[in-house]
Formats: C-alpha cells, structure tokens, sequence
C-alpha cells in the first residue's frame, strides 16, 4: 500500500490514518496501534522539517507493507539527507526542546533504519505484530 | 474526533484554565505555542486542560515544555490536567511526566 502526500503539515492526518488502519487490521492493539501512528507521524514530521526545511510543496512517499508477522513502513523522500547524529537519537534530558521525535521512533517501533537508494532517502519502520512476538519468546 | 487543535480559554478565580480540543502536531503546535505564552503573559497561575486531545506529537510536547520554561522564568505555575490516553503515552515515553505539575482533576486544581 502507497501514499504520496505533500511536504505540508496540513496533510499529517491522511498519514495517520493511514498507519492506524493498516496497523488495526494487522491487529496490533490500540495502545500500539496509537504507538506506531505517532513514531510514523514523528518520522513525516522530520522529513518536512529537516530534509526539506519546511518547504511545503515537495513529495513524501509512505509504502506499507504487512505481513503475519511485522509491519515494514517505508518513508521516502527526496530532500537533504539526515544528519547521522540525528538518526541515532540523542539522549534525553528534561528541558531540551528537539530530539524527541527520533527518540519516540526509536522507542515505539522493533527496528528503525535509514539508507540512500536511487537519491532518495529512505527511512525503514518496522514493527513486530503481536504473535510474532510471542512465538520470538517462545522459541 | 476533531482533526485540527482548538483553544478557548476561561478563568476561575485566580487561575487561567486553557481547554485545548483535537489533535496537536506540526501543523497546529506554533498557534498552541502562541496561544499558550500569551495567556501565560495574562495570569499567575495557569492550567492546561488537556482532556481533549485525542493526539500529541513531539512538536506539542516541545510547546508545552517552552510555556513550562517561561513560566518557572516568571516564578508562574503552570499545572496540567486531565492528562490521560495518548497524552500521557506519550508524556511517558518522552519522560516528561515527573518534569510537569499534573492534577488528576480540574477540582484538584481549583482546590489544590
């Protein structure tokens, strides 16, 4: 399943939507479904404002795909690539004001990666559904 | 569920109480940072009621922290209430919650 939106906040809730439905029909539970639409919406969020400093009329593309045991969100975009320090998450503290969205993806979902293919950035989410994680303990 | 972030605000006594509605993201976060610092300017005691909100992004929460800043710079207090669903999974997740006052209930605030 594909989405292009634009580079323009206004739009953030289609993206939304679109993360919490297809992570409610994999049957993630609400408290993760509501985990994932954040880190998903944290990742489009940081692609407008870093990669393409809030210019509003450029393309982001959201590709999801599910299968029985994980959800694999792939965000693309064709702007500046990220800052390395910024992908890595940078440590916590209480007053700082930036830095909580890489914080928040990298908490919410299972793997979180980042790579460069055919000049666009590319910006990888997974998220482990419920009985993968439980046959993973299991084994 | 109200797509886009509303704010009105009243008073009870002392204190301002801003009831915001809707969902708080990247779009809507710099008109909550403005509504809320100029309703700060206007009182001593100001509490966000957070109720509402059916969704909140990094971008809101660093808006809530930049009022937090200026009103302990201003020795105001700033209490939030009816934290709740995915407010407080996210003020959790970021390990905002023991960084702001929160009340259980608007009484609680009132009478606090």
């Amino acid at each position: 399943m594909k989405l292009v939106v634009p580079s323009d906040p206004r739009f953030l809730s289609i993206a939304r939507n679109l993360v919490s439905e297809v992570s409610a029909i994999c049957g993630l539970p609400d408290e993760a479904r509501q985990g994932v639409t954040l880190a998903l919406d944290e990742a489009v969020a940081n692609v407008i404002r870093h990669a393409y400093k809030n210019r509003y009329d450029q393309e982001i593309e959201l590709d999801c795909q599910a299968n029985a045991e994980r959800i694999v969100f792939r965000l693309l975009d064709e702007g500046e690539p990220p800052d390395p320090a910024r992908i890595c998450g940078q440590p916590l503290n209480d007053v700082s004001l930036s830095g909580r969205g890489t914080h928040l993806m990298r908490a919410i979902m299972d793997e979180m990666s980042y790579r460069q293919t055919s000049g666009k950035n590319e910006l990888r989410l997974v998220k482990n559904l419920p009985r993968a994680q439980v046959s993973t303990a299991g084994s | 569920m109200q797509r886009t972030m509303g704010a009105s605000t009243r008073s009870a006594g002392e204190i301002t109480i801003v009831d915001l509605v809707g969902q708080i993201d990247l779009g809507s976060s710099p008109a909550l940072r403005k509504t809320l610092l100029n309703s700060l300017k206007t009182t001593n005691h100001m509490a966000i009621n957070l109720a509402g909100v059916s969704y909140i992004d990094s971008s809101g929460i660093a808006s809530l922290i930049e009022v937090l800043r200026e009103a302990q710079d201003t020795k105001k207090r700033l209490v939030l209430f009816g934290v709740e669903g995915a407010v407080l999974q996210v003020l959790q997740l970021t390990r905002l919650t023991g960084v702001f006052e929160i009340a259980q209930t608007e009484e609680q605030v009132l009478h606090g």
